[in-house]
């Protein structure tokens, strides 16, 4: 084999013989670990005894705590902050208010989307919660009763809440200090083909037309966002622990914002409690912090508060979707439009980095062959707390899949067609790949109906749908309802091309040490909140390269120690940082030929490695081998004079494309019709990540996206009031599914490896966030379809499908079995 | 706010002593005072349970307790889990559990997680999966969909119920375990609660009786 250059995928050597079967026995310590074996998470011992290290438990000598004034309006001049009174607190050190940061340049901050969002208001406040002020003392509680002391004199103005409301002619201004906004109109993009679309619209024997919004969420990961940042005057330089999934371009970030040097800023993300894409953004109070430290010249260590985190920080979706979908009358969809009015709060924060304004919003085309495809958005800002960004998906996929899973369901009840069979009428078919789409997307590899079949197989389809069937006949209390998404999506940002972070290009990278004695060091410029990477990034060096899987430690989140990568959304590790491994291993492979050749005394071209023993030999004598072991010591302490000491190698890859996951899930619900509420009575989940690196922790991920999309579907709704005030915005309001809410899920899977991966994996933590939505709405909208409903909106609460059955007449008095909470025999007394 | 008091906690079998003012939270008293970071903080209203500990034997919310409230009570936390007699030196059953089946990702939730299935498993050592899903319904995980941290319990309740030895060298089930004193959990049909015809435990959702999950 030739040597490699920088990101040669060769992408056919690791062949994956998983045909769906049953997976290989656990790892026991007694095994290599390679690819697809499921290792028990090297991780857990820490979390499981307590001994995990999150930024909250980071405590530093002459350590000061910062806690924010936040405003209680959402739109409102501030007039003036008088920080006197909390300055007379004992503890309290200092009070930090725009004009603070001001001196140093940091009064502003750069947005993902490069708008500029206030660290402390300078001016005007734009959301409810708004950072206006920060109060630094010696504990927590102190510095909570400093921020109760400081006085703020707000000139309140009309919020504007809601993009259909802030684009009307009359609406107030909020973005005035930027230069030619005299509305707030964001931006428009358009994508697909206009004119082609209506060719096929005007041709089409039917055409339908849904509106749906997909709600404002918030990603809410357990652990809030927080750091600790510690200026060292004596070095010059600034460390910050914090709550960040992209270290690296943080740490190049906060040098821009701050002017300190990047070489002088260390950016290290600790343990992590969950991201979900909450912890892309830079936000207000790490710059606060840093300031303060750097001021004050102590560490300061700011953590939110629950409701600080949801009425603040990152939102997701807020996307008020049109679709219409133009077909044939044996149901083969011929084009598709879209038309979205998209909410991006105060600033446009989306956080994603593609070069496109919606991400990668056109999509939309999902799995299917469709000949036309147009879609239009335009952006608004409101008096609502910026976002937009990536909740366990890849820029705007969700929302995507939810259009065009949904429009799918609703052209099936218009031809009166099953929903499984339009799908089928209309994949992408299996032997059309590499395929582009008519938005130009170029997807890797799928084999859809593959996936579809194997759900429909183990979601025991035809016995529900004759079930659905007999209990309309028999006019049942509680309906059957059949959900499909058949969805694809689109990961592992990005090339360079298409993806980037403040210019820096979307590559992702690792570094591997093998040690003399044999054991290695890998180094990833992702960063881990949960996905497993210290046990999967190990598997894939002890597959490339022979060694034990415990032999390999992983380290990641330290911009002092590790190479510099973007971080970890977008499910971008294993397709972008996972293929960095692969390939800075292949490269220490070639290294030990050398070295092998040398301690075998023949020549290296003889040299063969030997995936299943992972042992290297020589041509036709496969008793003269030498393990990685071996060689490692023979690379420190008898290296051949052709070759440098040493047994490492690093990799910086630049993805050629990105990778295209997908999978069917059907979801089976009973829908109550005398209380509206919704039982889950089977939900099946079939996926294709490609090449499967750790099946347990790809079926963990399965089920906590599925959680997500279940909260999604059914639950969570960050809410405002007409004044702007968040009435969803603490865990009392927005509520996360418990174990209660949750069924269990049989997962099942095939596998499509990506021709393009050089392991042939794809990624895989977001397609169940992503993929479920739509099947669980189509579900509860297809218990009631034979009586017309066509679309619930999310979240369905028991209120909502109560209307929607109310509305098709189906609802029932409620028997006398239904136990009600409270005695409504009684009228309520007036107040 | 200088108004401190001295309590004094038995805090995993150690009696230790805090200077606190009287507002100060239980959770922070563990946390920053006694340096025990095993206990989380996720939503400050009660609602999240990444901050449960055992109070006396009973599993508590500590950010809605005043460390005050704690005082003279035994309290504990996950650091203490490995300390216990089951746990033979090594982790404890239901921290081996949470790591055979892959019932954590980021780990923020675990240590309120494994003490609420402590508490469960103290009080009903052999419970259905409805009331694993009842005893940690005050415990919001966001990333693993609950159903491997109930098999967690599970696997933690067929190891203790595996032990301890009984006198012929056999094991001690459950029920045999409870069998001579009055333990009442409360629950239909289990440890002497009241029976009836049609098996049903309260709390217990039906659409768990059947369960999936099988990767076929």
């Amino acid at each position: 084999m030739s040597s490699e250059s920088d990101n040669t995928t060769e992408p056919t050597e690791y062949q994956h013989d998983d045909d769906g079967g049953p997976q290989p026995e656990k790892h026991c310590g007694h095994g290599r670990g390679g690819m697809g074996e499921e290792v028990t998470r090297k991780e857990d011992k820490r979390f499981i005894t307590g001994r995990g290290n999150y930024v909250d438990d980071i405590k530093k000598p002459r350590m000061l705590h910062c806690e924010i004034v936040r405003s209680p309006h959402a739109h409102a001049r501030i007039e003036d902050i008088d920080g006197s009174r909390a300055m007379a607190l004992d503890d309290v050190v200092a009070v930090l208010t725009a004009d603070d940061l001001l001196e140093h340049g940091l009064a502003t901050m750069p947005t993902l989307m490069d708008d500029t969002q206030d660290v402390l208001v300078n001016d005007k406040v734009k959301f409810q919660s708004q950072e206006v002020a920060a109060v630094i003392a010696t504990d927590r509680y102190a510095a909570k009763d400093g921020a109760e002391k400081v006085e703020v004199e707000y000139d309140v103005l009309d919020p504007v809440i809601g993009a259909e409301e802030a684009l009307e002619d009359d609406a107030p201004v909020i973005r005035e200090e930027l230069d030619d906004q005299d509305d707030n109109h964001i931006f428009d993009w358009e994508t697909g083909d206009a004119e082609a679309t209506d060719a096929v619209f005007d041709a089409a024997d039917v055409t339908v037309e849904e509106q749906m919004e997909y709600q404002r969420l918030h990603p809410a990961p357990i652990e809030t966002c927080g750091c600790v940042a510690d200026w060292d005057p004596g070095d010059d330089k600034m460390t910050v622990h914090m709550t960040s999934q992209a270290p690296h371009a943080h740490r190049t970030l906060f040098s821009q914002v701050s002017g300190i040097p990047e070489h002088k800023v260390r950016i290290v993300s600790p343990d992590v409690g969950g991201g979900f894409g909450n912890k892309v953004p830079i936000y207000p109070g790490y710059v606060v912090a840093a300031a303060a430290s750097y001021v004050l010249e102590r560490p300061v260590k700011w953590v939110e508060e629950r409701s600080e985190n949801i009425q603040t920080t990152g939102f997701a979706r807020d996307y008020d979707m049109t679709g219409e979908l133009a077909a044939t009358e044996n149901g083969e969809i011929k084009g598709v439009k879209v038309d979205v009015l998209a909410d991006h709060g105060a600033y446009n924060a989306a956080a994603q980095p593609s070069k496109f304004p919606a991400g990668f919003f056109n999509i939309f085309t999902g799995s299917y062959d469709i000949e036309a495809a147009h879609g239009s958005l335009t952006a608004a800002y409101t008096n609502t707390a910026p976002g937009g960004v990536a909740y366990r998906c890849s820029f705007r996929v969700t929302e995507a899949v939810y259009l065009i899973e949904r429009m799918v369901k609703v052209l099936a009840d218009e031809l009166d067609l099953d929903p499984a069979e339009i799908r089928r009428r209309n994949f992408i078919p299996s032997d059309a790949f590499p395929y582009e789409s008519a938005t130009g997307w170029n997807y890797d590899s799928g084999d859809y109906e593959k996936a579809l079949d194997k759900a429909l197989e183990m979601a025991d389809y035809d016995h529900y749908r004759e079930e659905q069937q007999r209990r309309i006949e028999e006019d049942a209390d509680k309906l059957i309802g059949i959900g499909i998404s058949s969805f694809t999506e689109v990961v592992g940002a990005g090339p360079g091309k298409q993806c980037d972070i403040a210019g820096i290009e979307m590559f992702d990278s690792a570094d591997l040490r093998v040690n003399p004695t044999g054991n290695a060091v890998l180094r990833v410029g992702v960063q881990t909140q949960g996905q497993g990477h210290e046990t999967t990034f190990a598997q894939i060096i002890a597959e490339e390269l022979g060694m034990d899987v415990d032999n390999i430690v992983v380290e990641h989140g330290d911009t002092d120690t590790e190479p510099y990568g973007l971080g970890t959304y977008g499910s971008r590790s294993t397709p972008v940082a996972g293929a960095a491994a692969a390939v800075a291993a292949r490269k220490v492979r070639d290294k030990a030929k050398s070295i092998a050749a040398n301690e075998l005394e023949a020549a290296e071209e003889d040299i063969e490695w030997d995936r299943e023993s992972g042992e290297f030999h020589v041509a036709g004598a496969p008793e003269r081998s030498i393990t990685i072991t071996e060689i490692a010591a023979g690379a420190y302490m008898n290296h051949p004079g052709s070759e440098e000491p040493g047994l490492e190698a690093t990799n910086y890859y630049d993805p050629p494309e990105m990778t295209y996951p997908f999978g069917s899930y059907i979801v089976i619900v009973e829908v109550d019709r005398e209380t509206g509420e919704v039982d889950f009575e089977k939900f099946v989940a079939v996926d294709d990540c490609g090449n499967r690196i750790n099946p347990m922790i790809i079926e963990g991920q399965i089920h906590g996206g599925l959680a997500q999309g279940i909260g999604t579907a059914m639950m969570e709704h960050v809410t405002y009031d007409d004044n702007g005030n968040v009435t969803g915005g603490d865990f009392m309001n927005y509520l996360l599914p418990t174990a209660k809410e949750i069924p269990n899920f049989d997962t099942g899977h095939t596998v499509t490896p990506s021709p393009h991966h050089p392991i042939g994996a794809k990624g895989v933590g977001e397609s169940p966030t992503v993929g479920s939505p739509p099947a669980i709405v189509n579900a509860v909208v297809d218990a009631m379809s034979h009586s017309g409903v066509s679309h619930v909106e999310m979240p369905m609460t028991p209120d909502a499908v109560w209307e929607a059955l109310d509305e098709a007449e189906l609802t029932l008095e409620p028997s006398a079995n239904v136990d009600f909470a409270f005695d409504t025999s009684e009228e309520p007394a007036d107040d | 706010m200088t108004d401190k008091r001295e309590i004094t906690l038995t805090v995993n079998g150690t009696e230790r002593t805090v200077e606190a003012e009287p507002r100060k939270l239980l959770v922070h008293a563990i946390r920053e005072d006694l340096d025990l970071t095993g206990t989380h903080i996720g939503c400050d209203t009660g609602n999240c349970g990444a901050c449960t500990v055992l109070k006396d034997g009973e599993p508590i919310k500590s950010c809605l307790t005043f460390a005050v409230q704690a005082d003279g009570s035994e309290i504990m936390t996950v650091e203490g889990m490995e300390d216990l007699p089951e746990a033979s030196g090594e982790l404890h059953p239901l921290q081996e559990g949470f790591r055979e089946e892959h019932g954590l990702q980021c780990g923020y939730c675990t240590p309120g997680m494994i003490m609420s299935g402590k508490a469960l498993l103290d009080e009903n050592p052999d419970p259905e999966e409805g009331e694993i899903r009842e005893a940690i319904s005050g415990n919001l995980c966001r990333c693993t969909g609950y159903q491997n941290i109930v098999k967690s319990i599970e696997y933690a309740a067929d190891e203790l119920n595996k032990e301890p030895a009984a006198a012929d060298g056999g094991t001690v089930t459950a029920e045999q375990r409870f069998a001579d004193d009055d333990f009442d959990c409360g629950v239909e049909n289990c440890c002497g609660g009241p029976s009836t015809e049609t098996p049903h435990v309260e709390g217990a959702d039906p659409q768990f009786d059947d369960v999936g999950g099988d990767d076929t």
